[in-house]
């Protein structure tokens, strides 16, 4: 299954958003979300945020179409992410993958999701296995 | 190291609605043609589930932010189909958390997914009026 896929393997690059204040709103409104940090720019100017940020889980969840474009004959088992510091409103998104372990019967990939900053909004993991394993 | 012994909720039988299904896809940049894996957040912020968290921050004085999330499969969920969640919430002092376990089963028991929601408890002041 996963000859192919070496350790080191980089997934391509997927850059996505910017996100505008509807494009949030939605996302609140069909997660559930609704905390106004997200929605509110008074709220996030209020602990220093310059725009509000974007939700962690509309960022995170991104990576499963990313994971899928890349090797679509795997299924995914798992996926997280830490939400290490906030990627504003406004900001494209850099969502990037690095094999970190390659075997038949599982690949890890490291994810990282990157705004403005330099630091990463989001460190990340999957797990993916072969469909008949899975 | 755990404050008390951990809450536990539910099961609560919850149905994966297929026209939430697509739009949680569409804002998330899915094609809609599975369930995403992440879609179960939505169930954990229900009102009536997410309350229980609002109400122990609010008596704390603390804001909860999302510190990290996980998602691992045993089966994919399908739309349209039923399913049992179940939740434990427990609370660590150092640092200051509420980490949400939850499953989601079959109505048949077989299990389908295991999810952890770790949100870190941030003194209100300081954090303006975030909530």
């Amino acid at each position: 299954m996963s000859n192919d896929i070496k350790v080191g393997d980089t997934l391509p690059e997927t850059i996505i958003g910017p996100f505008d204040a509807p494009s949030l709103a939605r996302y609140a409104e069909v997660s559930g979300d609704a905390n106004p940090l997200h929605l509110d720019d008074a709220v996030a100017a209020a602990i220093g945020l310059a725009a509000p940020p974007v939700h962690g889980m509309k960022l995170l969840a991104a990576f499963e179409p990313m994971l899928r474009a890349w090797r679509g004959d795997l299924v995914i088992a798992s996926l997280a992410g830490k939400f290490v510091q906030p990627i504003l409103r406004g900001d494209t998104v850099r969502l990037s993958g690095r094999v970190l372990r390659a075997t038949e019967e599982e690949i890890f990939v490291r994810l990282t999701a990157y705004g403005a900053a330099r630091a990463p909004g989001i460190i990340g993991e999957a797990t993916l296995r072969p469909r008949a394993a899975a | 190291m755990p404050l008390e012994p951990p809450l536990a909720l539910g099961p609560f039988r919850l149905r994966v609605d297929p026209a939430r299904v697509a739009a949680y896809a569409r804002e998330t940049g899915g094609d809609g043609a599975s369930v995403p894996l992440a879609y179960p957040a939505v169930w954990l912020a229900e009102p009536w589930l997410f309350s229980v968290v609002s109400d122990l921050c609010a008596e704390l004085d603390v804001v909860p932010v999302h510190e990290s999330q996980s998602f691992s499969y045993d089966l994919p969920l399908v739309a349209g189909e039923s399913y049992d969640l179940r939740v434990t919430m427990s609370r660590e002092e150092t640092p200051p958390r509420l980490i949400m376990a939850a499953t989601v089963a079959t109505p048949g028991g077989e299990s389908c997914a295991r999810i952890e929601t770790l949100l870190r408890l941030v003194p209100r002041a300081g954090f303006g009026s975030a909530s």
